[in-house]
């Protein structure tokens, strides 16, 4: 198994935001996919993905919905909301100037 | 928005423990399928799906700790558990919140007067603009004051020099007067002394005080002397007096005279002096008609008006006051010609010291207020003594309580609780022992404010100027003053359970390492027994003091003799007329049947009044010549058969009779003390003539001299008297009578009452009781000083007892092994009790030991206004030992008891 890099503080909630932003996931694919996509780089503490998930529902950035999962049994599926679409484009221009800025950085030094 | 909107209803309904676990459960089944697609044996997959979840318990705490509501749930767990904490201990409950009630009560009734008097503003607009007026310099003439007067800053203006400040002025929006007077209120045909104010036109309009009822003065009110008989009424006047009377535009006598009642004045306003409580206002210019007996309106040289202002928007007070002051400076020339005999040093008295001081007026100026700071400040100081007292008992009794539970706290910490949470639970249990304590203390502080209140305002129908009610400020305090308290003494605990060695105190519960956290606890049960003794020492003496005034020989008889006084002038006669109607009441009292004689005097007896002034001896009155050692005598004016009806004893020469008339001789009768001072002997003051210097009319004869009477009170030491005729004098007024009667006093009210209506109904009959019942009112001060020494004397006593049972609880609990050892090696019950008795009577030695000098040095500051005891009296200090040992036995009595009954073999086994 290759070395789990640690999430940065505040980046575990933007990719699970981003992982369900095209279509609703129910936790345990919002976890294969984030794994998966990143090559097993990051590896998320699935104990620590639910916490996270209720932590974004609270917030009202994302909407839970029991519903039928791909082996049709009842799974609950998360999907953003408008104000989660909001927040999520925020971050994301957050995270495309930090790293722009540091690739800037380590790019002409 | 959105986002608090979501946490509001997630509040009410956070995922359910259900659905996190079905989910939870989803999860694993998802990743087991995985795992077998991916070959693993079935066995295998579910224990590496089991791995790669972690703790399934640990997500469902860590998904409950999201939800929006997590904290206050773990607070009402906290709060379900203190209290369930407390209800197991009821006895240590109910003294710790007793002992909390007691302390928070007495604190927030102290502070309640305090803010009354020294904290809270006016009841007017915009109160932080106003300022009050006072100046220095030299003042010769006429001084009507109120006291609160300091060096440098006199409050008293002239009516003329107001008017001048007032107009000419550019700093002020408003410049007001008022003084104070009392008056005679005939209503509904009913005669009744009150308390006035005479205020400027522009008064009401300054304060920005609206009219409850009808309208308040203007600047047309205050034009010319006399010009406006208008009256406004004060609404607690208006409510109890005239039942809230429909009164505007009907007319009310004020000594005698029609006013007409334009207004009422609206609730709470009082005066823009704090203190002052009148129950009529009129306008300052209608002053000769309230105080008769002066002429002040025109009188550069009579200084008896309080000035307040109001700052123009914008402008500072520094800046005013300099602007003021050019104009002041002005104003003072141009009355220097009226100075008589300028000397050089007059002149530069009255010019170049003068100055106008413009200090905040939030509050208004009082000098009331200035007799309240000291005591009140003082009172105040040991109420918050008591409160650390009671602070440091209750957090004695938590540790006697948590050194039971070292083996709880222990157990917690092992199952995984953080040091926060143990201090988060300690927190609870202290502040809801602090809310109850506080709860409890608010109840009964309104309780013992109007006590308090009820008390200061004496026997006679005085008023003060507190309300009994609490208002936010006091609330505040209070909460302040119990989070504070609270956070202490619930962190005491705290401090002995912060992260312990958990396996030597599971191990172990004796007492180690903590010998200094006792002896720090000792000695604060040492100097709460200090402190409790020094008060009820000076509550011993103050008591003593009261008890040998009472035992003091005034030199006349005070027994059946009543006291009432009349002033004709609130009845509307002029001054002329006064003495007249004066000799008529005296004649119609003294034909009265049971009345052995009738005695009246306008400087009223042992009540602390006094009337002083310089006289001259056989010298040419208008031109004395200059004295510097000036010698100030007592100067009454009595009826000619004051003294033979008091029964004060003639030494030589003969009492005033009925033939020294207004038109007779003037005549003079002096004591002892005066032929004393100016004479050989008694008898060779007789013939000789006195007078009070540039007032030729007082010339008058020596023809007695009488002994020694106390006169003012019965503490002060007897003065030089000058008796004259009330009949005889320059200016009359106002009398009190005293009338000695053969049967019980109050039983003549009636008749003289009657008596008096008989010459005419609108005089009126003020402050009627016997002398015994005013002399005990002039006591008052000694006796609040006794009381709130020996209140709050009790109560540290109290506390000091709280503290002691607290100190002695813990040591005996952990010295449990000790005993059982003891008793086991045989020793008897008694032993055990005199071991834990002797340890209190140690503490309580030293203490009384230490502090019984403290007594004796600081009680000696306050020697002045003790009376005919030591500052060492032995029996006041006895007593008080006497207390604290009782209270002391008392408080070791029960932990005694307690470890007498321990049972040997129980409490080596437990170990």
């Amino acid at each position: 198994m290759p070395p789990s890099t640690d999430l940065l503080q505040g980046t575990l909630d933007m990719l699970i935001l981003k992982a369900i932003a095209a279509e609703p996931q129910h936790g345990w694919a919002i976890a294969q996919r984030i794994e998966m996509v990143s090559g097993n780089v990051l590896q998320i503490g699935q104990g620590s993905l639910y916490p996270a998930l209720h932590r974004l529902e609270y917030k009202g950035w994302i909407r839970a919905q029991w519903g039928a999962s791909e082996n049709n049994r009842r799974a609950r599926y998360y999907s953003l909301t408008a104000a989660g679409r909001k927040h999520l484009e925020a971050e994301l221009d957050n995270w495309a100037r930090l790293t722009g800025a540091i690739n800037l950085v380590l790019e002409s030094i | 928005m959105g986002e608090w909107l979501s946490r509001v209803r997630f509040f009410f309904a956070g995922r359910s423990r259900a659905e996190v676990d079905d989910e939870i459960q989803f999860h694993l089944e998802r990743q087991v399928e995985a795992n077998l697609a991916a070959g693993m044996s079935p066995a295998e997959a579910r224990r590496q799906a089991a791995i790669s979840f972690g703790g399934r318990e640990r997500t469902r705490e860590q998904c409950r700790q999201q939800r929006p509501s997590w904290s206050l749930e773990s607070l009402l767990r906290d709060i379900r558990y203190a209290i369930r904490g407390l209800l197991c201990n009821p006895g240590f409950t109910l003294v710790a919140v007793l002992t909390l009630a007691l302390a928070i009560g007495a604190n927030s009734t102290i502070f309640s007067l305090l803010s009354q008097a020294l904290l809270r503003a006016l009841p007017v607009q915009d109160p932080d603009q106003l300022v009050v007026l006072s100046f220095a310099g030299g003042a010769p003439g006429h001084h009507h004051s109120e006291g609160g007067n300091t060096r440098g800053h006199q409050h008293e203006f002239s009516y003329p020099m107001y008017k001048d400040l007032r107009d000419g002025n550019t700093a002020m929006s408003g410049l007001i007067a008022s003084a104070p007077a009392s008056v005679g209120v005939v209503w509904n045909n009913h005669a009744e002394p009150v308390s006035a104010e005479m205020v400027s036109g522009n008064y009401f309009g300054t304060l920005g005080v609206r009219p409850a009822v009808g309208r308040l003065f203007v600047a047309s009110d205050e034009t010319a002397e006399n010009a406006s008989p208008v009256a406004v009424l004060n609404f607690d006047f208006w409510k109890s007096h005239l039942a809230k009377a429909q009164v505007e535009g009907k007319t009310l006598l004020i000594n005698g005279s029609p006013f007409t009642i334009v207004g009422v004045a609206p609730p709470g306003f009082h005066s823009v002096v704090w203190g002052r409580l009148p129950e009529v206002y009129v306008p300052i210019t209608m002053q000769r008609t309230v105080e008769p007996e002066w002429t002040y309106l025109n009188d550069r040289k009579g200084y008896w008006i309080d000035l307040a202002g109001r700052l123009r928007p914008g402008m500072t007070r520094a800046r005013a006051e300099a602007s003021m002051n050019q104009l002041y400076a002005a104003l003072r020339r141009a009355e220097v010609p009226l100075l008589i005999d300028q000397t050089p040093n007059d002149l530069q008295d009255f010019i170049d010291k003068a100055h106008l001081n413009l200090e905040a007026g939030a509050n208004g100026f009082s000098p009331f207020r200035e007799d309240a700071r000291l005591p009140l400040t003082i009172m105040m100081g040991m109420a918050l003594l008591v409160v650390g007292m009671a602070v440091v008992n209750v957090a004695s009794l938590l540790l006697v309580r948590a050194a039971t539970r070292v083996r709880e706290f222990s157990m917690r910490y092992a199952l995984g609780a953080t040091n926060g949470q143990i201090l988060r639970q300690l927190l609870t249990e202290g502040l809801l022992l602090g809310m109850l304590g506080a709860a409890a203390g608010l109840l009964i502080a309104p309780t013992a404010l109007g006590a308090l209140i009820h008390w200061m305002s004496g026997t006679t129908e005085g008023r003060v100027p507190f309300s009994g009610s609490l208002d936010w400020r006091i609330l505040g305090f209070t909460i302040a003053v119990t989070l504070a308290a609270s956070l202490v003494f619930s962190l005491a605990p705290g401090v002995q359970f912060w992260n312990p060695r958990l396996a030597e105190a599971l191990k172990q519960q004796t007492d180690s390492g903590r010998g200094s956290s006792l002896r720090f606890r000792r000695t604060c049960v040492a100097l709460q027994i200090g402190f409790s003794l020094l008060l009820i020492v000076g509550a011993g003496l103050f008591v003593r003091t009261i008890q040998n005034l009472h035992n003091v020989d005034p030199g006349f008889a005070t027994d059946h003799v009543l006291a009432f006084t009349l002033d004709p002038q609130m009845a509307g006669y002029t001054p002329a007329t006064v003495p007249a109607v004066e000799q008529r009441a005296i004649d119609s009292i003294a034909a009265l049947p049971g009345v052995r004689g009738v005695a009246a005097t306008n400087d009223a007896d042992l009540r602390g009044d006094d009337r002083q002034g310089d006289v001259v001896v056989d010298q040419d009155c208008a031109h004395p010549r200059p004295d510097d050692n000036e010698f100030d005598i007592e100067l009454p004016w009595v009826s000619n058969g004051y003294l033979q009806a008091l029964g004060v004893p003639l030494v030589a020469g003969r009492y005033f009779t009925a033939e020294d008339t207004a038109t007779s001789m003037k005549v003079a009768i002096v004591n002892e003390s005066f032929a004393r001072h100016y004479f050989a002997s008694n008898a060779a003051a007789l013939g000789h003539r006195v007078c009070r210097p540039h007032r030729p009319s007082t010339d008058a004869v020596i023809v007695g001299v009488v002994k020694d009477v106390k006169h003012s009170s019965l503490r002060d030491p007897v003065m030089a008297t000058e008796y004259t005729l009330f009949s005889q004098a320059e200016r009359p007024g106002g009398l009190w009578y005293y009338v000695r009667t053969w049967q019980t006093p109050l039983a003549a009210a009636n008749s003289i009452r009657a008596a008096i209506a008989g010459i005419d109904t609108k005089l009126i009959v003020g402050n009627l009781s016997t002398l015994n019942d005013q002399v005990d009112d002039n006591l008052l001060s000694e006796r609040t000083v006794a009381l709130l020494a020996g209140t709050f004397g009790g109560l540290a006593m109290l506390l000091a007892g709280v503290g002691l049972y607290g100190i002695l609880a813990y040591s005996t609990a952990q010295r449990t092994r000790e005993i059982g050892i003891r008793m086991a090696l045989g020793a008897r019950r008694g032993t055990v009790v005199r071991l834990i008795l002797r340890d209190v009577l140690i503490l309580a030695g030293w203490a009384v030991g230490i502090t019984i000098p403290v007594a004796v040095l600081m009680v000696r500051t306050v020697r002045s206004q003790l009376f005919g005891v030591s500052v060492a009296d032995p029996a006041v200090y006895a007593v008080g030992v006497l207390l604290i040992g009782l209270v002391a036995m008392v408080a070791g009595l029960i932990p005694s008891r307690r470890a007498a009954t321990v049972d040997p073999a129980r409490a080596l086994r437990t170990e």
